[in-house]
Parts: structure tokens; C-alpha cells; sequence
């Protein structure tokens, strides 16, 4: 059985609710290293969350980030991802 | 730009949130719960299973009234090695384990029986800060804009809740403080899985499959989900396992869970992070951390549900007397909260039993933990290690302070002796009384 990542969004703009200070990026890539869903990505001196459309919210990128680089938010209310069967 | 003021704000809908709101407003208090998701629980991924142990507590009788997937009597562990595999199969206590449960279907349910009760509920709302006023917490701010104010917070906001970092409470995590699993939920149906499951959950330990935690099968009525995944620190990800999703990959892959899983489907994914140690501090001036949000899992075993139940009914009853006394300052809602929790015998029980896993598994590799497992001969489970482990250093060591250690814990696990046939009648009375309605 090949593992499929399937996960539902709810409709509607979750808004940018991970962005990176990028003055304090230093371009370790732990963000993308511990990243499940491959949502960044190295542009040019730092990394962006370039796919955030397929985040699903678990927040380990922000704990991993040693240099406080990612300021990690909510989704809007009733907006992002939608887990089924818990 | 809108305002409202209560007793009590409770934010998440998860375990903890809908116990404390539910509490909170049979104590007479003007409660509100926000939940940032559409109906609760469905930003939620976890284990499922309600541990009876905890059940048997009064305070959370009322949650046998709530929708159950499957009634959980036995446990089997597969301790997977390369010269053999060793295969224990336990019924540890007289009546049902565990209760499988949908977290999208239970804790909808939960926060109706909040509503119920009196609170108010607010769904599909973001809490993106807290207020404070002279150091103290007095209310939050939504997505929507809206400044809502309370006597106290508590914050039922899970593992990466905003408020508790917000305000200043939850820090960064990784290493042996934090696991990242994943979780993956394959249709089987009902009839195959009473056939290949019937009423067992089952743990599994072998190479590739995780990184020194235990990969889990739970049955449901028409699914079964699975989880794996480890701790995070720098062996977690890396060469041979580009991804968490790699661990779940080969557990699938093992021969002996491919053909319990054929002719299925995986229909859903998920992924969690869980903390797995204690918090410095759970409590602020007019805020309280209660559930993940708080810390309050047991460790190594993940076990965070009924841990949740109860912080949010004692950080409940903490707001209620501390509102009652005029008082909501940090030593007034933490010394009647950490009073109710050691007064707990299971999360007191839980978390030594977690604590001493942790620390025998985490000092050795997997393969060393796999052939220590198949040499626990007494049933092969996580309470059995513990006395084990104490008995054989005190056997080791010929010292009797660890075996007289051994046997009070046994005294200390009495919460499973008790899961007999009263409670078996009490949920049975419980479900046809829903089922009814």
C-alpha cells in the first residue's frame, strides 16, 4: 500500500500565516529538513514557505528554527486544513 | 469594533476546551469557547482511544454518553528483531480497555454538551492574541477583530496554541522534548476489521518503522488508523528517511501489517506534533494552560485525551473559586488547580509510568529496546517495564529499595484493577440511553 497524503481544506484564504523574518534567516534549512509536506524551499539567501498551500498546520518548522526566523500564525477561522477521523 | 466580556473565555474545542466550558457553566459562570475550525475536532489528529483507567473517574462519566467507534478489550505488541519476532498478546484489565473514538465526531459532540450547559460557543473563529492589563491576562483578540474580554483565559489551544506563546508560556521545542508523527487511516470496512482487529489495539516496534516510539494500529468501526513517527532530534530525518512519511512508508511495508491491510484504502493523512515533557509554568495572572496546550501529556506514551478532560474540569473549577474569591492572580488559580491534579491518581500513576519508559528506552537503540521487550516476559506492556526495569536493578544491584519500588507502583496502578464489570454496565447503560435519543 503506497502512503498518500490525503488531506481535505476547508474553502476560503487561510491568509499568510507563516512568514519568515528574513534578516534572521541564516539558510540552515532545518524548516524544510522536518518539514512532512514540503512546503519550502531555499531562495536565494534564505527559505520561503513557497507551497503553504500544503501546509497542514503541525508547526514544526517554527519549533525547530533556531533563529527565530519563522513567525508562525493561524489559519482564519474555519479556513486551512480539515482532518477527517482524528 | 466588537466587544464582549465574561466570566471565563476558553480557547480550543478539542478534549480539554469543551470539559472546561462545560464545567465552567454548570458552575454558573459566563462562559464562551472558541474553536478555530468549522466543527471541532476537525483540526485535530491523535490516537483515539479514551483510556478506561481515566473513564472510571466520575468527573468523566458524562463522556460515555458520547459517539464510540469500537469497544477496546485486548492489546497486542509486535516486537520485530532481525532473528525473530515476538508477538504478546494481553488483556490486562476485566472489561473494556479502551474506547475508539472519531476525534471530527467526539468532540463535536463535546462541545454541544458545553453549549448544552450553558456556554457559549463560537466556531470557525482564530484567536490571534491575548490582552493583558498590568502583567495580567483579561481577554483575547480574534481574527474577526474582536476584543473580547474575561476574568480568566484558559487556554485549551493545543500544542502550538497562540495564546499560551502569546503569552509567554509555551516555548520552542524539538529533541527528546517533541515527537512529530504521522497518522494514516485505512477503510477496511466493519466486517474485515472485526475479523483482523476484532476489539485489539496493536503497538509495534521493529527496524525502520519509527524512531524510539511506538507505531500504533487502532480499529474503528470502519477504519483502522495507524501512527508512527519519533522524536525530534537529528536522527529523525536524514539519509535513508527523507521524511517522517518514510517510518509510515515501511510500517506499511512490514509483511505481517500488509496482510492485515489488504483490500484497503488509506483515506485520510495526518500529522502532530506532541510534547512530550512538563512545562516550567502551566499558570499566568487570569490565564491557565490546560491539555497539550499545558503539557499535560504523559510522556513516551502520548497519551494526552484524558489528561485533557481533566485540566480543563480542574482549571475550571480553579476559575470559578478563584472569580469567587475576588482573586484570579497567578497564586490563587495555581494553588487549587495543582491541588486537583495531585489529588489524580491516574495522571499521577501515568506520568511515572511514562517518565521511567522514557528514560529506559530513550538510553538505548532501537534494536537493544526490541530485544529488551521480548525478554519482559510478564505481558510485554508499558506498565510491565516499569517494574521490571525496577526489579532487575534491584535484583541487579542487590539493593531491595527498587523491588519495594516495584511493588508500590503495583499498588499505585490500582486504577486498572477497577475496570471491571460496573464499568461495563455504566457505559452499557450510557450508549443505549443514546442510542435511544
Amino acid at each position: 500500500m503506497k502512503l498518500e497524503m490525503k488531506v481535505d481544506r476547508y474553502p476560503g484564504d487561510p491568509g499568510e500565516f507563516i512568514t519568515v523574518v528574513e534578516d534572521r534567516c541564516t539558510a540552515c534549512g532545518r524548516c524544510e529538513r522536518f518539514c512532512a509536506r514540503g512546503v519550502w524551499e531555499r531562495v536565494g539567501t534564505v527559505y520561503r514557505p513557497v507551497r503553504i498551500e500544503d501546509c497542514v498546520e503541525c508547526g514544526a518548522c517554527w519549533n525547530v528554527c533556531r533563529d527565530d526566523a519563522i513567525v508562525f500564525g493561524e489559519p482564519r477561522g474555519g479556513t486551512g486544513v480539515r482532518f477527517s477521523y482524528g | 469594533m466588537a466587544t464582549g466580556t465574561y466570566d471565563l473565555i476558553v480557547v480550543g474545542a478539542g478534549c480539554a476546551g469543551p470539559a472546561a466550558a462545560k464545567t465552567a457553566a454548570e458552575l454558573g459562570l459566563k462562559t464562551l469557547l472558541l474553536e478555530k475550525a468549522r466543527v471541532p475536532g476537525e483540526k485535530n489528529v491523535s490516537g483515539t482511544c479514551l483510556n478506561s483507567a481515566a473513564l472510571i473517574d466520575p468527573d468523566l462519566h458524562y463522556l460515555l454518553d458520547g459517539p464510540v467507534e469500537r469497544e477496546i478489550r485486548e492489546m497486542r505488541t509486535y516486537h520485530i528483531a532481525a532473528d525473530r519476532t515476538t508477538v504478546f498478546h494481553e488483556i490486562p484489565a476485566r472489561g473494556i480497555l479502551l474506547l475508539s473514538i472519531r476525534r471530527d465526531h467526539f468532540d463535536a459532540w463535546h462541545t454541544e454538551a458545553a453549549r448544552a450547559a450553558g456556554a457559549e460557543v463560537r466556531l470557525a473563529t482564530t484567536v490571534t492574541d491575548v490582552l493583558e492589563e498590568d502583567g495580567a491576562i483579561c481577554g483575547v483578540l480574534t481574527d474577526g477583530g474582536e476584543r473580547l474580554s474575561a476574568r480568566v483565559v484558559i487556554d485549551a489551544g493545543g500544542v502550538n496554541s497562540l495564546v499560551g506563546r502569546r503569552a509567554g508560556l509555551i516555548p520552542k521545542r524539538e529533541g527528546h522534548d517533541m515527537i512529530l508523527y504521522v497518522t494514516a487511516a485505512v477503510h477496511l470496512g466493519k466486517e474485515r476489521i472485526d475479523e483482523r482487529f476484532g476489539d485489539c489495539i496493536e503497538y509495534y516496534l521493529g527496524p525502520g518503522i519509527q524512531h524510539k516510539t511506538w507505531p500504533w494500529i487502532f480499529p474503528k468501526r470502519e477504519v483502522v488508523t495507524l501512527g508512527t513517527g519519533g522524536y525530534m532530534d537529528e536522527e529523525l530525518i536524514g539519509g535513508a528517511v527523507p521524511s517522517v512519511n518514510t517510518y509510515m512508508q515501511n510500517f506499511l511495508d512490514l509483511p505481517v501489517v500488509r496482510k492485515k491491510l489488504e483490500g484497503g484504502t488509506i483515506v485520510a493523512w495526518g500529522l502532530h506534533l506532541e510534547f512530550d515533557e512538563s512545562l516550567e509554568q502551566r499558570v499566568r495572572d487570569g490565564l491557565i494552560l490546560t491539555g497539550e496546550a499545558g503539557g499535560f501529556v504523559a510522556p513516551f506514551l502520548g497519551q494526552g485525551m484524558p489528561e485533557a478532560f481533566f485540566t480543563g474540569i480542574y482549571a475550571a473549577r480553579a476559575a470559578a473559586a478563584a472569580i469567587a474569591a475576588g482573586d484570579v492572580a497567578r497564586e490563587a488559580l495555581e494553588g487549587r488547580f495543582e491541588e486537583l491534579l495531585g489529588e489524580n491518581i491516574f495522571m499521577q500513576a501515568f506520568r511515572h509510568v511514562a517518565a521511567t519508559n522514557k528514560k529506559s528506552i530513550l538510553s538505548k537503540p532501537d534494536e537493544e529496546i526490541a530485544a529488551m521487550m521480548q525478554n519482559v516476559v510478564m505481558g510485554g506492556g508499558f506498565i510491565t517495564n516499569v517494574l521490571h526495569t525496577n526489579w532487575m536493578r534491584g535484583a541487579a544491584e542487590g539493593d531491595l529499595g527498587p523491588v519495594q519500588e516495584a511493588y508500590d507502583f503495583l499498588e499505585f496502578v490500582q486504577p486498572y484493577r477497577e475496570i471491571g464489570g460496573d464499568f461495563e454496565t455504566l457505559y452499557n447503560e450510557r450508549q443505549a440511553r443514546r442510542k435511544a435519543r
